[in-house]
């Protein structure tokens, strides 16, 4: 068949480039109060940036005493501190998890939060709940309590020892455990994900203190530029890792 | 045969009535050329206005002056301006009715700009669409609103009179003068001032801060000056905006970008020549920080950090992309603000038509507060070369709350 650039036929109901753009306009103006159209400029501005606020280590905003004690207690089993330095607990997790749920990663404010969910999701399907962080950790934590206090005769998780802790977490992450109206493998997901989120993250969100997680792994921080080591190889990388606040060398703040 | 004579008669009084007189096409493309290289329109444009047409606020330690509108707008403009009245004001400083104008107008400079410049000038103004574009020229506070306070002025400080060529110099020389001195009243920016804002004759071009930036010293100087600059580079910097190991930015991106790199290579060398045969401002070599100071060792860091990525770890930069900061003249300016200023607020070089990228660099006034601005701007005046005064923490304060928005204030608090 030869091809005719100007020729090809269209047919009625053939979707075209135009007709797409078309409906998808439409989607866009009816589809919310947050959608809106952008016509003739660029809806952000040249150099725009949204630098972080430095978090600032002290007290709690989200969690209650209680609620930052058992979170402590979790991040501190799977993240131990140990011979190889400070773990999630001494890093400064809890922090960084408390603050976090208070910023928009607490309400999923960014993220698409109506139905409907799936039962029995696709792995690429991401999440499919209702719930933010905020009433994960909140439900979560209070159905965790009841269960350790129903279960191990009134004591609650901070109570446990350490191999009760690790078999009741572990228990949590298979989904073996069945916590009073709550999803024992969501609480332990959201958890564990925003442990390492945590300890990795720069220290400027409150987790990481003195770089420790870096330090662990050799992560060199926020450093782009390897020319001058990049030719050596074989030989170590001794400058020390640098956060978005730089490090100790950098003088007192 | 009458009939065809007059219809002939009307075409040509139609074509006499058009504003250009097709005859003074040469004259006006040779006052554009003046107009460019006095760069008019960098004074006398609002931002997103008409060229030319007049309302820039300049903020003058008196108050604020607004920039009058030059297109031949007969309300407006200078429509109805002379020939003669356009040279009484390039020479004398005087308006169309004779009022005294002030030297935020730089007449000082052009009262050497030859009679037959400042006809052509007018000639090219002439031919510009007009723009009507009313401007209020009266923002001055009294006292200084009083025009006639220019004549006490004009006697102190201005002194009229064509431009005499020096015969001991090449006629390149001259012509270089000529452009520096007069039409292109470089000293306007790059001469220190005195309390009546007239320039110190006895330092001219050594340098000055304008705007929170400093005009760096451009005379032949070691230290500050041009003195490791060549002819070439000086005219690569002035057409391109850069040279291998630097860019324009700043207010001089603008004065590129609008006048220099629109300029004929022949006057920017006899410019080149003449800032290199002037002489130098005789800067001294201040002593040197130690590496020692505990501002050099946080300096250092910082800037291992920080700046390595681009400048490189010896400062050498990388060609025609990020500044070499190692041996550079404008890193030892006797005044930082300029150094200070970028890092805090982040800049954009000069795009041109060789050069078009206009590289940037970004901000780091979020992320550094004023004790590190100050060691690392220290640390830069006193490492690969460069010896220049530590640089106090106190300016970088002042010049945060002047120059910085929100988020390069926040590292302060």
């Amino acid at each position: 068949m030869k091809h005719s650039g100007s020729g090809s036929p269209r047919h009625p109901g053939h979707l075209t480039r135009r007709s797409l753009l078309a409906s998808a306009a439409l989607l866009i103006t009816t589809g919310g109060a947050r959608a809106r159209v952008v016509t003739k400029v660029l809806p952000w501005d040249p150099n725009e940036a949204y630098p972080v606020v430095p978090v600032k280590p002290g007290g709690y905003l989200f969690f209650s005493a209680a609620e930052a004690a058992a979170v402590d207690a979790i991040v501190d089993r799977l993240i131990p501190t140990d011979e190889l330095g400070p773990g999630a607990k001494d890093a400064g997790v809890t922090t960084f998890i408390d603050r976090q749920l208070m910023g928009p990663f607490g309400g999923h404010d960014w993220l698409y939060m109506q139905g409907p969910f799936a039962a029995a999701p696709l792995p690429s399907q991401g999440l499919q709940s209702s719930l933010t962080p905020r009433q994960q950790y909140r439900q979560g934590l209070a159905a965790l309590e009841s269960y350790c206090k129903t279960s191990f005769g009134g004591r609650d998780f901070v109570q446990l020892n350490a191999d009760e802790q690790d078999k009741l977490l572990t228990g949590m992450e298979k989904g073996d455990v069945t916590l009073p109206n709550f999803s024992s493998k969501m609480l332990f997901s959201a958890i564990h994900a925003n442990t390492l989120e945590g300890y990795f993250a720069d220290p400027i969100y409150g987790g990481n203190r003195d770089m420790a997680g870096w330090k662990l792994v050799g992560f060199p921080g926020v450093r782009y530029d390897y020319r001058d080591v990049i030719e050596k190889p074989n030989q170590a990388y001794t400058l020390p890792p640098v956060g978005m606040q730089g490090r100790s060398a950098w003088g007192p703040r | 045969m009458r009939w065809r004579s007059a219809i002939l008669f009307a075409a040509l009084a139609a074509i006499g009535g058009a504003k250009a007189d097709p005859d003074n096409y040469v004259i006006a493309r040779r006052g554009r050329a003046l107009a460019i290289a006095g760069d008019c329109v960098a004074c006398h444009t609002a931002p997103g206005g008409a060229p030319l047409a007049g309302g820039l606020a300049l903020a003058t330690p008196f108050g604020v002056i607004m920039t009058p509108n030059i297109t031949p707008d007969d309300a407006s403009g200078i429509g109805r301006w002379t020939k003669v009245e356009f040279a009484r004001a390039m020479h004398e400083g005087r308006g169309r009715n004779g009022a005294y104008l002030y030297p935020a107008f730089p007449y000082p400079y052009f009262t050497k700009v030859t009679r037959e410049d400042t006809d052509a000038i007018f000639d090219y103004l002439k031919t510009l669409a007009p723009v009507t574009n009313a401007v209020n020229r009266r923002t001055l506070p009294f006292p200084f609103s009083v025009r006639a306070l220019m004549i006490g002025w004009n006697s102190l400080f201005f002194k009229p009179g064509p431009f005499v060529p020096d015969p001991q110099h090449s006629p390149e020389f001259n012509r270089g003068a000529y452009l520096v001195e007069w039409l292109g009243h470089c000293g306007a920016c790059h001469t220190p001032l005195n309390a009546f804002g007239a320039n110190k004759a006895d330092q001219f071009l050594q340098g000055n801060r304008i705007d929170e930036w400093t005009a760096p010293d451009i005379t032949n100087d070691q230290q500050s000056g041009l003195g490791k600059w060549s002819v070439d580079e000086v005219v690569q910097y002035l057409k391109n905006g850069q040279t291998r190991t630097t860019t324009a930015s700043g207010p001089m991106r603008d004065v590129v970008e609008h006048s220099t790199s629109k300029m004929p290579e022949a006057d920017l060398r006899a410019i080149a020549v003449y800032l290199k045969e002037r002489g130098a401002a005789g800067v001294p070599v201040p002593a040197a920080v130690p590496a020692s100071d505990p501002r050099m060792q946080v300096g250092e860091a910082i800037f291992v950090d920080t700046c390595s990525a681009c400048h490189t770890r010896n400062g050498a930069g990388i060609e025609h992309l990020f500044p070499r900061l190692a041996d550079n003249a404008i890193v030892r300016q006797s005044d930082p603000t300029t150094l200070v200023r970028i890092v805090l607020t982040g800049v954009r070089g000069a795009g041109t038509d060789v050069f078009p990228t206009s590289p940037a660099m970004p901000s780091f006034g979020y992320r550094l507060d004023d004790d590190q601005v100050a060691a690392v701007v220290t640390y830069i005046r006193n490492s690969w070369g460069n010896t220049a005064s530590p640089v106090d923490a106190e300016l970088v304060k002042t010049l945060r709350s002047h120059v910085a928005g929100p988020v390069e204030r926040s590292a302060a608090q």
